[in-house]
């Protein structure tokens, strides 16, 4: 029983690693919080963004995926001292992956009160249709 | 949960399950520990102490400051409109009804108060009150 066999060490494979990309501005990137949410002809994001102003946001889409960039400006923070903090102060960052059901050519950005909506069309023939009988 | 022929599959597929969570976004780094809402900074920026506080999605008048001797009482209200007929595939922002008062260390000079409000982040300037200062006595 007590002869344990010699474990040799092996080399495991290469796993692919699904690796975010590395930030190049100063600063933490934080992700807003979305609420997504969809109808019967087009699907709407909503994120959080607050203090980000709306010349500050970029929307991306490149292939299939949509990438949201939201810059904060840290000036009104610079002399202050903190005595108590609940939150950090930092970019946002998010990105997601869209079907092929989304019409790209359509999507629509607005930001009101620290709130990015984002409007998403559905392609029209991938809307629901309804077939009447006779 | 599922059930699979034999008990490898089953933990092969809780392995690819703890994989696919931990790259999804689910377990990233938000701006706060999601406690009480809203969340407040305190800061202090020479004699004045300013208060910040993340409200997205608030309109400026249905935010509601008070201030009494040291307290400041931010209160208000955050709908959601979302179309109807609608169905929800991901609910992470919270429609709210908050009203939170805090202790602030010094006493402050109520009519000298300023605040304002932009892209959802409210900001209460507060000058020390004279009173609250203290005074150099002189020794004779």
């Amino acid at each position: 029983m007590n002869d344990k066999e010699k474990k040799e060490i092996t080399v495991q494979d290469k796993k692919e690693v699904q690796t975010k990309s590395e930030p190049t501005i100063p600063g933490k990137v934080y992700l807003p919080n979305t609420d997504i949410v969809e109808t019967d002809k087009e699907l709407l994001v909503y994120m959080d963004m607050p203090g980000v102003s709306k010349e500050k946001i970029r929307v991306k889409i490149e292939k299939n995926v949509l990438a949201i960039d939201g810059e904060i400006d840290s000036s009104p923070y610079s002399n202050l001292k903190p005595l108590y903090t609940e939150y950090n102060i930092g970019h946002f960052s998010r990105s997601f992956e869209l079907s092929n059901e989304i019409d790209q050519n359509g999507i629509n950005a607005t930001m009101t009160d620290g709130v990015l909506l984002l409007t998403l069309p559905k392609a029209p023939d991938k809307q629901p249709k309804m077939i009447s009988v006779n | 949960m599922f059930r699979f022929s034999s008990a490898l599959d089953t933990l092969l597929a809780l392995q690819e399950a703890v994989e696919a969570a931990s790259t999804s976004d689910y377990f990233g780094l938000s701006t706060t520990s999601r406690g009480t809402f809203p969340s407040t900074n305190l800061f202090q920026e020479g004699d004045n102490i300013i208060l910040m506080a993340e409200v997205p999605g608030v309109k400026k008048d249905e935010i509601e400051v008070q201030i009494k001797d040291n307290l400041i009482t931010i209160s208000g209200e955050r709908k959601n409109n979302y179309p109807e007929k609608a169905s929800v595939h991901r609910l992470e922002r919270h429609a709210y009804k908050f009203n939170r008062t805090m202790k602030l260390p010094v006493t402050v000079d109520i009519n000298q108060v300023k605040a304002d409000y932009e892209n959802g982040i409210l900001r209460v300037v507060m000058p020390r009150a004279e009173s609250d200062k203290p005074k150099m006595i002189d020794i004779n």
